[in-house]
């Protein structure tokens, strides 16, 4: 491969890197969840307030198993009925490998 | 007669060169956290004074006239949470009356915390005190809200975003009276002392280095770096157009807008 090649391949390399790696920074996803009469209610968002949509929303037990799972609407809400009286992680899954979650305990889950 | 006369003049002169006439008085509202996080607990404490920060001095605090939070757009009224209770500086031999609260964070978002105190009699001053205060506080990574002003007779609005700040940081605000910039506003700075990261007490060489100064631009914008872990009072202070009475007599009011913000270490 000739010497103007590989040096073009570095570049758009790094290019390609700084693409990837800056726009995940500052757009880090998070996700909020709560209990009311039996259902998970769960936000997703970026920092700025943005909503998740479309992002894929799993719900593991204590073993980390998926007990349930469901998809972020518009407004970056997903509303899921308590599957387990049980630690529940909830995790959002949103595009390029975003992703985040949040810890109901099982105290948080009502009656 | 007229020895005695001389003396007397000198030690008034000398008792006058003592006094602390530089020592600024502060509103003061921190929270236990400024930043809670998923794994951080959701009840917050907030403490709410009128201190000398730097120099540790309390002064007696009558329950505020108002004690608030903002979040999104909405306003909850605490003042039912405030319960009374004393504190005093090292070098203070009374204690004196502050107020805390409790708070549980139920959402997302930025919850900005104010106070309007009663007004605060000052006699080496001659004047009434009222220092509207706030404090932002971020939870759960959705940071909206902290650039909205809570709409204060006079208020700091930060141009910098109110929390996550390291040690060096440059803080930039916003003075505004009655929604309009006040051009040139004088903004007074400290550190409290107290701040419970602070890694030992701070010991001012001078008057100078207690309380920093820093004037406003012409839109009423004004920068401060803060140089150390902790919490820095932002205090902008105005002659209130307004008087109120002191035994019958009208007397000014000092209108302050204080603005708390935290910085930690870089590591």
């Amino acid at each position: 491969m000739h010497w103007n090649s590989v040096r073009t391949l570095v570049v758009l390399g790094l290019l390609w890197s700084l693409v990837w790696i800056v726009p995940a920074q500052a757009h880090k996803v998070n996700i909020f969840a709560y209990v009311e009469d039996g259902k998970i209610y769960t936000e997703s968002y970026f920092p700025d307030g943005r909503p998740v949509e479309g992002g894929g929303i799993e719900v593991l037990d204590s073993q980390n198993q998926k007990v349930a799972e469901g998809v972020t609407d518009k407004d970056g809400k997903c509303v899921i009925p308590v599957p387990k009286k049980d630690d529940l992680t909830i995790v959002i899954n949103a595009s390029m490998g975003h992703k985040n979650s949040y810890l109901l305990k099982k105290s948080e889950l009502g009656e | 007669m007229l020895r005695f006369r001389l003396f007397a003049a000198l030690f008034a002169t000398a008792l006058l060169a003592m006094s602390p006439v530089a020592w600024a008085h502060f509103g003061v509202i921190t929270p236990s956290d400024d930043i809670v996080t998923k794994e951080d607990p959701k009840t917050i404490s907030l403490e709410v004074k009128f201190i000398h920060p730097m120099e540790m001095q309390y002064m007696e605090m009558a329950k505020p006239k108002r004690f608030g939070v903002i979040y999104k757009g909405k306003t909850e009224d605490l003042l039912g949470a405030l319960q009374s209770t004393q504190g005093k500086g090292p070098d203070q031999d009374r204690a004196f009356t502050f107020w805390k609260a409790d708070f549980t964070i139920k959402k997302p978002g930025d919850y900005t915390f104010f106070m309007e105190p009663t007004p605060y009699w000052e006699p080496a001053e001659d004047k009434f005190i009222v220092h509207y205060t706030k404090v932002g506080v971020n939870a759960l990574g959705l940071e909206e809200g902290w650039d909205k002003p809570v709409g204060l007779e006079i208020e700091i609005v930060p141009l910098t975003r109110p929390y996550g700040f390291w040690t060096g940081n440059l803080f930039t605000g916003q003075v505004f009276l009655k929604g309009k910039p006040v051009p040139n506003a004088e903004v007074e700075v400290e550190y409290l002392n107290e701040s419970p990261d602070n890694k030992g007490i701070v010991k001012a060489p001078s008057d100078p280095y207690v309380t920093q100064v820093v004037k406003a631009d012409k839109n009423g914008v004004f920068s401060y770096a803060m140089p150390r872990a902790g919490w820095w009072g932002f205090a902008a202070l105005q002659d209130a157009a307004w008087k109120l009475k002191k035994d019958g007599k009208p007397k000014d009011v000092e209108i302050g807008a204080v603005l708390w913000v935290h910085t930690i270490d870089m590591k």
